[in-house]
């Protein structure tokens, strides 16, 4: 697997296990009888190291972006499709046959 | 709609093919896709792949389309002997086939046998009584045989029932320009631009039209539809440009006798906005074209 996916389950990975320090936390406070205000600094940490991993991985891994802008490149529409439901073949290259003989 | 991506890309696949290269098969499908009429080179390149029987059995299903996208490239080139073998096998493959019927019709037509087409196309009719394409066809042979009128009346008839195809609407619009109708050409057009008006070609064609008809108004609504198809491609439509230079000098003539309220503001800034991309662009693409252009822009601020 390329180096995004494996670093989008890190990150979660990582998110997982600040929650269940989290958890943890909270039950120890509640055996000291203390009340619950935010979790240690270290989970916090680990939660700002998760969100950094995760983005990165879900910037990285779906691939190219494809464009918006109307006049992009990808996007600009430079001629309409000729309208062959209407073709005639009553034009002027009726008198021009193709010069190589074609057999089939 | 064909985008530059795979206007370029269609590009590729021509020059590699007629160089020689391979590829003859995804320039096909691409041909198919795109609906461009490249008649010449997709007969030359797809009977090569028909008559070679390997090539054309490691094709598999794809093999039928193949006949009929050469059938009627070759109809187009005027090779009527390849296209009846084409249809031949195909009949044989597939017989009692609608398909097949049209692509028969469509080879009287090409024959210059009117009356059997007709024919053709008013049994196939009878089967079946809403077939977009065969009414389509009908249309066709009447501009075929120079009798736009009676083209605009059975293309009238078809937008009655039909209402949402665009083709449809844009070959009206055409007809009508060539026969110099130009009210009903800008009514066809402002249906094309209600049903999609991301499209910023048919802004420029509705402004094409507003201009030639003149006229104050037409032309003040000429150029906010010149203004807006430079909008939705990001100034990349030299024709809207020059739309513009053309469109302030036009009103600006014409209102020479009025008196200063109905001068519009926004003029001298979007004429000399317009004239400087212009200049931009032809040093760019053009540069020995330039003086040209500076010459013409100075005679159509002073006149």
């Amino acid at each position: 697997m390329n180096l995004g996916f494996v670093v989008g389950v890190f990150g979660v990975l990582i998110l997982s296990h600040a929650a269940y320090s989290t958890i943890q936390y909270r039950g120890l406070l509640k055996i000291m009888e203390e009340e619950f205000s935010r979790p240690p600094i270290n989970v916090i940490l680990e939660l700002i190291i998760g969100l950094a991993l995760c983005m990165w991985a879900a910037l990285t891994f779906p691939g190219k972006f494809l464009s918006i802008h109307p006049d992009s490149d990808e996007n600009r529409t430079v001629s309409l499709p000729d309208n062959s439901d209407f073709m005639i073949f009553n034009h002027r290259g009726r008198l021009f046959p193709p010069e190589i003989d074609m057999k089939f | 709609m064909v985008t530059k991506t795979e206007e370029t890309q269609l590009n590729q696949l021509e020059n590699q093919v007629e160089n020689g290269g391979g590829g003859v098969w995804e320039y096909l499908c691409l041909v198919r896709k795109l609906k461009v009429r490249r008649s010449e080179i997709v007969l030359k390149h797809g009977l090569s792949i028909l008559n070679d029987s390997g090539k054309r059995s490691a094709l598999g299903p794809d093999e039928w389309t193949l006949y009929e996208q050469v059938a009627i490239a070759a109809m187009d080139c005027q090779s009527l002997g390849v296209a009846q073998n084409c249809i031949k096998a195909l009949q044989k493959k597939f017989p009692e086939s609608k398909r097949v019927g049209k692509l028969e019709a469509l080879l009287l037509e090409a024959k210059g046998m009117w009356e059997e087409a007709e024919k053709a196309y008013s049994s196939l009719l009878e089967d079946n009584p809403l077939d977009q394409v065969i009414h389509k066809r009908k249309v066709a042979m009447a501009k075929a045989q120079g009798k736009p009128s009676l083209a605009i009346e059975h293309l009238n008839k078809y937008l009655e029932v039909f209402m949402a195809d665009h083709d449809a609407w844009r070959e009206l619009a055409e007809i009508y320009v060539s026969l110099q109708m130009y009210k009903q050409a800008a009514f066809c057009y402002e249906e094309l631009i209600l049903t999609q008006p991301t499209l910023p070609l048919y802004h420029l064609a509705y402004a094409d039209v507003l201009y030639t008809m003149g006229g104050l108004e037409n032309l003040i609504a000429a150029r906010k539809y010149y203004a807006a198809t430079i909008d939705l491609t990001g100034g990349k439509s030299t024709r809207a440009l020059l739309g513009i230079c053309l469109c302030g000098s036009a009103i600006a003539q014409l209102s020479k006798g009025r008196n200063k309220e109905d001068k519009d503001m926004a003029a001298p800034e979007l004429q000399s906005l317009a004239a400087t991309a212009l200049e931009r662009e032809y040093k760019q693409k053009a540069p020995a074209k330039l003086n040209l252009l500076t010459s013409a822009l100075r005679n159509l601020k002073i006149s």
